[in-house]
């Protein structure tokens, strides 16, 4: 379960590094540890091969200048003579005694092994610590006399020379670990570039830019992944787009009836009066319909545009205080106040007249339509263009539906349960259509002055001409 | 005199249909298919407006506009797919007078109708003789004549003029122009005022890049400098 979590923690690339750090850092280790130990052997033998021929030439010495007979104090002299190594102690036993040239190196600086040996006939060395430094002991038996020859030789400056070359190994093999997690991090990065492009061309795609492609690589193993993404991109915009155009195609198609049958219930409706009562309803019913299916085919055709992609601005000269007056006059509900700021009358501003239009009307239609009428339409001056307001009295929009609300035909659940069949459920989806076309955003909030009800804002970047 | 529409649509129901409608205005419709069809009925028969569906078969609506506009000055009402397309102003530019989105409502179409036939008849109420430096109007007559010679205008176009000419240096706002001379309120299309003028200024001006008669004045409309 830790093991999991740790994982899960670690990015693939830190995994890769952290695996190529371990690696040189084991594969360094033991190459340092055996270089040290076969080095220390070499040097060591060598020392004491070297050694010990000294020794079994200064033992010949030796026993060819004593007797049985010769004096300790003729015996130390004698060993005072001997050219021994720098530092290396010569000890005879023999008999009589022990001699040595210092009083340090007493009887019982040799192991007691090693001493037996030699005298008991065997020539023998050995390594052993004194004071904690490495020291060698060669001994040859001077079987004439029934002695025997030692020298006590100091490792010291070897160990100080295994020790540097320790040192030396640890520092390699930590500038190995460190290359190691370097060539990791770097292979994992070159490793992981192309994900970063699909990852990169995964938002492209994301964010409704459809013909975003990979470019096709000229690795091998790169080269199917750049293509079946490719193949998916190209298969979600065919299907995107035939989408978009099985919407615009229904609409266009529904227009040619539409009109015939517009046409007709207008005749119809012109002969009304000679027409039964039980007809009369009918075609009332009929003009109705005929006219609310007329605004669904609009509503439809237009926002099939916006998923075809093939809307543009048409951008003139607005005077916006006149545009918001006109549009509330020329709406189903005509007599809603207006607030204008004082300072943005006469601005004249560079937006698409018909869209702006649109979204007052159907701002004002949602607010007919579901919160029994809008109660005041505002235009204020903010840092960064331009807010409408559309406020009502109805129940208000729950917060869970302030973002859904602007989903085509979502009429949020509490609109939903009135049971209002009247609306197309477009209106808001066009109303965020439009606004995203210029540039604006467009949400609802709850009322200013905080009693109940909605406030649709409409924020528009528009350019102040004056 | 009855007036007489002749309505140029492929789709024969709606064809039909608009013809109840428009002759329930007591109006009298001739009926074309296709745009060979339209051309051969307006040789023999010219109409007082011509309805013309930009989409058919054959020679498309724009061409028959063209055909059109290259012998008569009768008002046309095109029907184009949508209104934010490129089509409306081509169809202006091919010398339509007004334009409406399919589908609409014959009531709707009516009063187009209306307004392009009053305004074919206003050009003839009589106003002073008025002269603009190598410019003469005389809306009496339905002429205008640089450097002396007669320049052919549309009705449209002569009406923007004379509205434009009876307050010289006065600015027209476009949404002025499209309730004067289209019978539009507030939301009328400006590009309808935009390319009549750019048509007539490619008739009444000696360089139609640099209007010196009839002048954009920014961000409020036209006007004709005196």
């Amino acid at each position: 379960m830790r093991r999991f979590r740790l994982t899960r923690r670690l990015g693939l690339r830190a995994r890769i590094t952290l695996a190529f750090a371990i690696g040189a850092l084991l594969l360094s280790a033991l190459l340092a540890t055996t270089t040290w130990a076969l080095t220390r052997e070499n040097l060591l033998n060598q020392r004491e091969d070297s050694a010990t021929v000294i020794v079994f030439q200064n033992a010949g010495i030796v026993q060819r200048r004593i007797t049985a007979e010769t004096k300790p104090q003729a015996l130390q002299s004698l060993l005072g003579d001997l050219p021994t190594p720098l530092g290396a102690q010569p000890v005879v036993f023999s008999s009589t005694g022990y001699v040595s040239l210092t009083p340090e190196f007493g009887e019982d600086a040799l192991p007691l092994a090693l001493r037996n040996t030699v005298v008991a006939g065997q020539a023998a060395r050995m390594r052993f610590d004194v004071r904690g430094e490495m020291q060698l002991g060669v001994g040859v038996p001077i079987a004439s006399i029934d002695a025997a020859y030692f020298e006590i030789i100091p490792l010291g400056d070897l160990e100080s020379t295994l020790e540097a070359l320790g040192v030396s190994l640890v520092g390699a093999s930590l500038a190995t670990t460190l290359a190691g997690a370097a060539l990791g991090w770097w292979a994992s990065r070159r490793a992981l570039r192309p994900l970063a492009g699909v990852s990169t061309a995964a938002m492209a795609l994301a964010a409704g830019r459809l013909d975003t492609r990979l470019e096709s690589s000229e690795d091998p193993d790169l080269r199917p992944i750049a293509a079946s993404f490719n193949d998916m991109a190209q298969a979600l915009q065919d299907r995107i787009e035939r989408d978009a155009r099985f919407a615009s195609d229904v609409s266009h198609e529904l227009r040619s009836p539409l009109m015939t049958l517009a046409a007709s219930v207008e005749v119809m409706d012109n002969q009304r009066d000679d027409l039964p009562d039980r007809a009369r309803s009918a075609l009332d019913l009929m003009v109705a319909d005929i006219d609310r299916f007329q605004r669904l085919v609009e509503d439809l055709l237009e926002i099939s545009r916006f998923d075809a992609g093939v809307v543009r601005l048409e951008l003139e000269e607005v005077h916006l205080a006149e545009l918001v007056m006109q549009a509330v006059s020329h709406s189903t509900d005509a007599d809603v106040p207006v607030e204008l700021d004082a300072e943005l009358a006469g601005v004249v501003v560079q937006a698409d007249k018909r869209r702006i239009v649109r979204v007052i009307a159907n701002l004002l239609d949602n607010a007919a339509k579901y919160a029994g009428g809008a109660t005041a339409v505002s235009l204020r001056q903010v840092d960064d263009g331009v807010l409408i307001a559309v406020e009502d009295r109805g129940d208000g929009v729950p917060l869970d539906d302030r973002d859904l609300i602007f989903d085509r035909f979502s009429r949020g659940t509490a609109a939903g349960r009135r049971g209002n069949n009247d609306g197309v459920g477009l209106g808001l989806a066009l109303v965020a259509e439009h606004v995203n076309l210029h540039g604006g955003k467009v949400w609802v909030e709850g009322r200013s002055d905080g009693e109940q009800g909605a406030r649709f804002v409409v924020q528009l970047p528009v350019e102040v001409d004056e | 005199m009855t007036t007489r529409i002749l309505a140029v649509e492929d789709d024969e129901r709606i064809r039909m249909a608009v013809k109840l409608a428009l002759e329930d205005e007591g109006w009298a419709v001739t009926e074309a298919a296709t745009g060979e069809d339209a051309l051969l009925h307006f040789q023999r028969e010219p109409a007082d407006v011509v309805l013309i569906d930009i989409m058919l078969p054959g020679i498309d609506g724009f061409e028959v506009c063209r055909s059109i506009r290259r012998t008569s000055d009768v008002p046309i009402v095109m029907v184009t797919a949508r209104a934010d397309t490129h089509d409306v102003v081509a169809g202006l530019e091919a010398g339509a007078d007004d334009y409406l989105t399919k589908p609409f409502a014959p009531k709707e179409l009516s009063a187009r109708i209306r307004a392009l036939l009053r305004r074919a008849r206003t050009s003839e109420v009589s106003s002073p003789h008025l002269r603009f430096g190598d410019l003469e109007i005389v809306p009496e007559e339905g002429v205008v004549r640089r450097n002396g010679r007669d320049v052919h205008l549309t009705k449209t176009e002569f009406r923007v003029l004379v509205e434009l000419a009876q307050s010289p240096g006065r600015v027209f706002s476009r949404e002025v122009l499209l309730e004067r001379i289209w019978g539009y309120g507030y939301f009328g299309d400006g590009r309808l005022v935009d390319v009549h003028v750019r048509r007539l200024r490619t008739k009444v001006e000696a360089d139609p890049a640099n209007p010196r008669h009839v002048v954009t004045v920014r961000g409020l409309g036209y006007k004709l400098q005196v």
